[in-house]
């Protein structure tokens, strides 16, 4: 069942069209992340699901109810702020049960709540505290809460990584993947970080100039991505120039692709080109550089385009190494490459 | 590579400098002329000398039976106590619009809210009092309210745009999507953080009426004079110590408001 369908969202800030007609359909249970460089409009969306930002075109519905008309303290969408917006004069406990006071719950009704929402952040024993008393790791759990309790339709949250270090950032993501499971909300992230994409979503969409450029599993968009846009904003790709010649690509290695005849562009995961030493079937060339990363090794290998041909090749026995200057044969395993139209890349 | 150093620690041998001047001058010519004032008023003869001759609260009690005293004591408290409320009431909404608000001429807005506080008190003074012959509206407990409510209001309105343009206006979308509508947001989330820069400016506002002479001689009612203004004319008449002790009543009342303040948020975003 469709938890939120979005048809055609539309906004424009002065001159520049932030949203061009964005369709996203999220099912119930399910976690979406909207990933995308700076700029791309992918908080614009999540602001306009919440209502702090009014399309000018464009239908959002809830459960099958239009909310697109609806002012944001009568949606019932739950939203986690970047910095976590924590009422600084609240302590954590008020914080979360702000909600469920302005709703006009009974007292001893929101007594229980909100002491089994502390319970579900493991933060029962500083209930008692101001947010700036708290960690960040912290603050980002109230917030979360404070959404929570209302048990909203939707869960969407902005960044909610970002104040976070490095270190903290990644068991955060699986904590809080594990809470959205635990209580089987809906959730809508929004990200520029694409292993935090990976990590944390059931499905991606990638967003760029306004548009969603393509919804998928992350595997999905890891293999099979529909653009060099995409191929490089997911993991790391070789985009090698090639032409389509009725249904596969002309050069060493003839790879099925549903475009028409004409200039396309083959992306190879580096993980799936494979070296052999000396001439063969595939791209010659030498190798210029490597980098020992421990499970694997890294090799730039120069085979006359613009940009050296990566491959990463597992280090076990049985697997040669080269050294810079060796003349070897690059080759794409097993197919694994997707064939796209060519454009620009993205090195945001 | 030594040149510049060496400008640095003379630029701040200079600013250590200035500080240490200034804080002398302050000392000088604010603390101790207080402190004078206080040591007088335990002079136990009829006249006004320093260093006192000896320890008395002969004045103090004095005070209590000049009839005349006490009643402006009382005027002034219920004046300054009214311009308080009056400017809270207009400061806090004003503020709001002026910082958060969108309409044209904004700037020209903030500006003329601001703009009592560049003017003498004395202009507001006599502009209220022409103003009031005018339309036939004289000098009164009402008209000297409202004169001072024009002086003061400055202070409440700038000490409250500065805290509100240092909230958060996340706070506000948080509410809203936690269900409270605008007013609900206002009184939950906004003016709750607004509480301490209210009260400063509300302290301030009440320590200003309190002793505003240039304004009050103008615009008060000749039959209930304010304390400052009572206190004009009597320097005037008397120079017995009296004088000395109701001026370190007021300087203790100032300190005592200043100490509230400073315990309630802290001196020093006042400054700003």
């Amino acid at each position: 069942m469709n938890q939120l369908i979005i048809d055609g969202v539309t906004k424009q800030f002065g001159a520049l069209k932030v949203l061009q007609s964005c369709d996203l359909t999220v099912e119930r249970g399910s976690v979406v992340t909207l990933l995308g460089p700076s700029g791309c409009g992918k908080t614009t969306l999540l602001r306009s699901i919440a209502g702090f930002v009014t399309p000018d075109a464009g239908r959002i519905r809830v459960k099958g109810q239009d909310i697109s008309r609806l002012p944001p303290n009568r949606r019932d969408v739950g939203y986690v702020f970047q910095n976590y917006a924590l009422f600084p004069h609240l302590t954590c406990r008020d914080n979360i049960a702000y909600g469920l006071v302005v709703r006009r719950v009974p007292k001893a009704e929101i007594a229980r709540r909100v002491s089994q929402a502390l319970d579900l952040i493991a933060l029962a024993a500083f209930a008692d505290r101001y947010p700036k008393q708290l960690s960040g790791g912290q603050q980002q759990r109230v917030a979360i809460a404070r959404a929570l309790v209302l048990e909203p339709q939707v869960l969407l949250l902005d960044e909610p990584f970002n104040a976070l270090d490095a270190q903290l950032r990644l068991s955060m993501q699986v904590e809080l993947r594990k809470l959205i499971d635990r209580v089987g909300i809906t959730s809508i992230f929004v990200t520029h970080d694409q292993q935090e994409a990976m990590a944390l979503s059931d499905r991606v969409a990638i967003m760029r100039g306004g548009r969603i450029e393509q919804i998928g599993s992350p595997l999905e968009i890891y293999d099979r991505p529909r653009s060099c846009f995409v191929a490089d904003f997911i993991g790391r790709a070789n985009l090698m120039p090639t032409q389509v010649r009725a249904g596969r690509t002309e050069g060493p290695q003839a790879i099925a692709a549903a475009l028409p005849d004409g200039p396309a562009t083959l992306v190879a995961r580096p993980e799936n080109i494979d070296l052999t030493p000396g001439s063969g079937p595939g791209w010659p060339g030498k190798v210029t550089f490597l980098t020992a990363l421990g499970p694997v090794i890294e090799y730039e290998v120069d085979c006359g385009f613009s940009v050296p041909v990566r491959a990463a090749l597992p280090r076990h026995a049985g697997v040669e190494t080269f050294e810079p200057g060796a003349l070897v044969t690059a080759r794409i395993r097993d197919e694994a490459a997707a064939v796209v139209l060519p454009g620009e890349p993205n090195h945001a | 590579m030594s040149g510049p150093r060496q400008m640095i620690s003379l630029g701040d041998r200079l600013a250590r400098g200035m500080l240490i001047a200034l804080t002398v001058m302050s000392i000088v010519l604010l603390v101790a002329p207080s402190l004078i004032v206080i040591a007088i008023s335990f002079e136990p003869r009829g006249y006004i000398a320093f260093p006192p001759s000896g320890f008395s609260l002969r004045w103090y009690w004095a005070l209590l039976e000049r009839q005349q005293l006490l009643d402006s004591i009382l005027v002034s408290l219920r004046i300054s106590v009214m311009v308080m409320v009056v400017c809270l009431v207009l400061g806090i909404p004003a503020a709001f619009a002026g910082t958060r608000g969108r309409f044209p001429a904004k700037t020209a807005f903030n500006a003329f809210l601001l703009a009592p506080q560049m003017m003498p008190g004395m202009v507001i003074g006599i502009a209220s009092l022409f103003f009031g012959a005018y339309i036939s509206f004289r000098a009164s407990d009402l008209m000297l309210v409202l004169s001072l409510s024009v002086f003061c209001l400055p202070f409440v309105v700038r000490i409250v745009m500065a805290r509100l343009a240092g909230l958060d206006p996340l706070l506000d979308e948080a509410s809203a999507n936690l269900g409270a509508g605008k007013f609900e947001t206002f009184f939950r989330v906004t003016l709750p953080q607004l509480a301490p820069a209210a009260f400063a400016g509300a302290a301030f506002t009440f320590i200003e009426a309190f002793d505003n002479v240039t304004v009050s001689l103008f615009t008060s009612d000749v039959r209930a004079r304010p304390l400052p203004v009572e206190l004009y004319y009597l320097v005037q008449f008397e120079s017995s110590p009296l004088i000395a002790a109701i001026s370190s009543l007021e300087i203790g009342l100032s300190l005592v408001v200043m100490l509230v303040i400073a315990r309630a948020v802290g001196l020093e975003r006042f400054g700003r």
